[in-house]
């Protein structure tokens, strides 16, 4: 008997640790075999090309941890990659109409939070699910932002947009310098302040939570509005990662954002969905891209290659937790 | 064989400044070439970077191959990869503005680069059809299939953002300036990059239903074919065949199109994407044989005017018999 109660855990740790062994077996595959992986200029553009997704990924985070971690009926926001793009259209096209970056930043912040509050209120106060709803949300938005650009390229050259690329203090890179601090915020906030820990309880058990006297529903819209700044914020990283906004950036940024999110959950402790988790979730998603990359893997095989990994990590995460 | 078949036909339309070594003295031997498509869901684009890829290998030389989904910025951005993998060069196809500055850190680090329908200022050579021949070509067939009147409506989303683009649509539009019966539907329709049929159905359906029957003429697609896919079947599903279809490129997918009884899709012009991109990879390896190279090689396009002429050149063009 006691073997058993010891041999559970035991497995049930060994299980758990696979995803993250799985993952740095890749890693240490395409090092082996791809020029230059390990080197610090690529640790840089793995960190660079990963800015965008880490934002998004914190927004997610948030209103997972909010509404709870069922897919289907807890806590989600699809619709934050259209508000990042949105926000690069918006200003896209404001600047080249040569309007101030400060005004063009004011104008995107203002539709970016628009777009948070509908979602907040249709959540919770009208009731829909948050899928739903914000998958509504992104295919509206979306179109919103086609009618703002037309559905256009738009070139953005403004000195301050491509200083998010271009600059570096210390030789690292404003933008990561930046991003850095925003999931440094956002770890303090949600971990460290009352607030968070309210939106935690809130997510952990809605029930329990409101016998606490805690306002569940105005956690989960405060979620949603943080959500959309950090939307606010990638279509920035956007801008200076193409040099202008480009249109369909959205679908690709959005598969990212869940696949982070959710991957970042089987690389937690108790396999539930957190900011740290969903930020090495980006991270290590796009190292493992670039390395397929960097390798010279055939184009035609990189995605199954890249979604079985995947399958393969969550279906271990799973199974963790069922022997547990 | 193959080599040489691809050599001759490559030699027939590259164009150069300095004596030329024979082709079949070109080697990419040892060297490591990047080859960066936008995307590899459509004909054109997988047919353009197989040809690359396939002429590199063939020369001798190794290929890194990076597909950017048909999302321009992951397109941009696998340019650094690249860079950062140390390759000799690099062929990027298509792609939007946000690869320039990614062109120009690949010139700083001494990695030159070869564009295909894409011009750059920093780029050795852009691989290209004629775009000017096709965007006037097209302009005429499509004022003849229409007798040179009537209300036109233009998919028209990269005018702004893309040099060929821009070379096709304008010149078809030249063109129209001496059709003065001809008029073009204000604001033009944007079509999507990705998913371009589905949602150039889904805008055409819209647009039928503000138009009805007898007050529009024709569609014209101004810088590529995939959009009018979806226009044929919207034509097709609203019961207003009458409305005809012109557009560029002409792969398999959409002479087949044309080559259908009473198909609408009337004119077309045709690449050579393997050509072209076969092409490319033949001008990597006279860079490095020392030859200097000029600016822009152009390649052959066929034009595409009726059924019949469809049929032929899915033949003329390898893509088999549509008989």
């Amino acid at each position: 008997m006691q073997a058993d109660v010891r041999g559970g855990p035991r497995l049930s740790e060994i299980v758990g640790f696979l995803p993250l062994v799985i993952f740095v077996g890749v890693l240490v595959y395409i090092s082996l075999n791809a020029p230059n992986f390990v080197t610090v200029r690529n640790l840089e553009l793995v960190l660079m090309q990963s800015l965008p997704v880490v934002l998004v990924c914190v927004g997610l985070a948030a209103v997972v941890m909010a509404g709870g971690d069922d897919v289907v009926s807890g806590g989600i926001d699809l619709s934050i990659p259209a508000t990042a793009v949105l926000s690069a259209g918006i200003t896209a096209q404001m600047l080249s109409l040569d309007y101030s970056l400060l005004s063009c930043a004011l104008a995107a912040l203002l539709a970016c939070l628009v777009v948070g509050v509908i979602n907040a209120l249709l959540v919770t106060r009208v009731g829909m699910t948050p899928l739903l709803t914000t998958l509504a949300m992104f295919v509206a938005v979306v179109g919103v932002n086609n009618v703002i650009t037309s559905s256009r390229r738009i070139n953005v050259d403004h000195p301050w947009i491509i200083a998010l690329r271009g600059t570096e203090i210390g030789s690292i890179p404003l933008g990561i310098i930046l991003v850095a601090a925003i999931v440094i915020i956002g770890y303090f906030a949600m971990h460290h302040t009352r607030w968070g820990l309210n939106l935690q309880a809130a997510g952990g058990s809605k029930d329990a939570a409101e016998i606490s006297g805690i306002g569940v529903n105005l956690l989960i819209s405060h979620s949603f509005v943080v959500a959309a700044l950090t939307g606010y914020v990638c279509g920035f990283f956007l801008l200076a990662r193409g040099s202008g906004s480009s249109p369909g950036v959205q679908d690709n940024l959005m598969l990212e954002m869940v696949l982070a999110t959710f991957l970042g959950a089987a690389f937690s402790p108790r396999r539930v969905v957190t900011m740290w988790g969903a930020v090495l979730g980006a991270v290590l998603v796009a190292a493992i891209s670039i390395g397929f990359k960097s390798m010279g893997v055939n184009v035609f095989w990189t995605g199954l290659i890249k979604g079985s990994l995947i399958v393969v990590v969550v279906a271990f995460s799973a199974i963790s937790q069922r022997v547990r | 064989m193959r080599l040489s078949m691809k050599a001759i036909l490559a030699a027939s339309c590259v164009a150069f400044a300095s004596p030329a070594l024979a082709d079949d003295d070109l080697s990419l031997d040892g060297k490591t070439i990047g080859v960066a498509v936008v995307g590899t869901q459509h004909f054109w684009d997988r047919e353009a970077f197989n040809g690359a890829t396939s002429t590199v290998e063939e020369l001798g030389g190794t290929v890194v191959p990076v597909d950017g989904g048909r999302d321009n910025q992951v397109h941009a951005d696998n340019h650094d990869i690249l860079l950062n993998n140390g390759v000799d060069a690099v062929i990027s196809i298509l792609g939007d503005g946000a690869v320039e500055p990614k062109f120009e850190a690949l010139k700083e680090a001494g990695i030159p680069v070869f564009t295909v329908d894409h011009p750059s200022p920093h780029a050795v050579n852009n691989t290209t059809s004629d775009n000017y021949y096709m965007g006037t070509t097209i302009g005429r067939y499509m004022a003849d299939a229409i007798g040179g009147e009537g209300k036109v409506a233009v998919f028209n989303a990269f005018q702004e953002a893309l040099r060929i683009c821009d070379i096709r649509a304008g010149l078809w539009k030249y063109v129209l300036e001496d059709y003065p019966g001809i008029e073009i539907i204000q604001p033009e329709l944007a079509e999507e990059f990705a998913n371009a049929p589905e949602d150039a159905r889904k805008k055409t359906l819209d647009l039928l239903s503000q138009y009805p029957e007898g007050s529009i003429d024709a569609i014209h697609v101004g810088c590529w074919d995939q959009p009018a896919i979806g226009v044929v079947q919207a034509l097709e599903e609203a019961g207003r065949t009458d409305v005809l279809v012109t557009a560029l490129d002409g792969g398999p997918d959409t002479l087949e199109i044309m080559a259908e009884d009473n198909s609408p899709f009337v004119a077309n012009v045709a690449q050579q994407p393997n050509l072209i991109g076969s092409t490319s990879a033949m001008n990597v390896a006279r860079h490095f044989a020392g030859e200097t190279l000029l600016p822009q090689t152009y390649v052959d396009v066929v034009p595409v005017n009726g059924q019949a002429e469809a049929k032929a050149a899915y033949e003329t063009l390898g893509y088999g018999s549509l008989d």
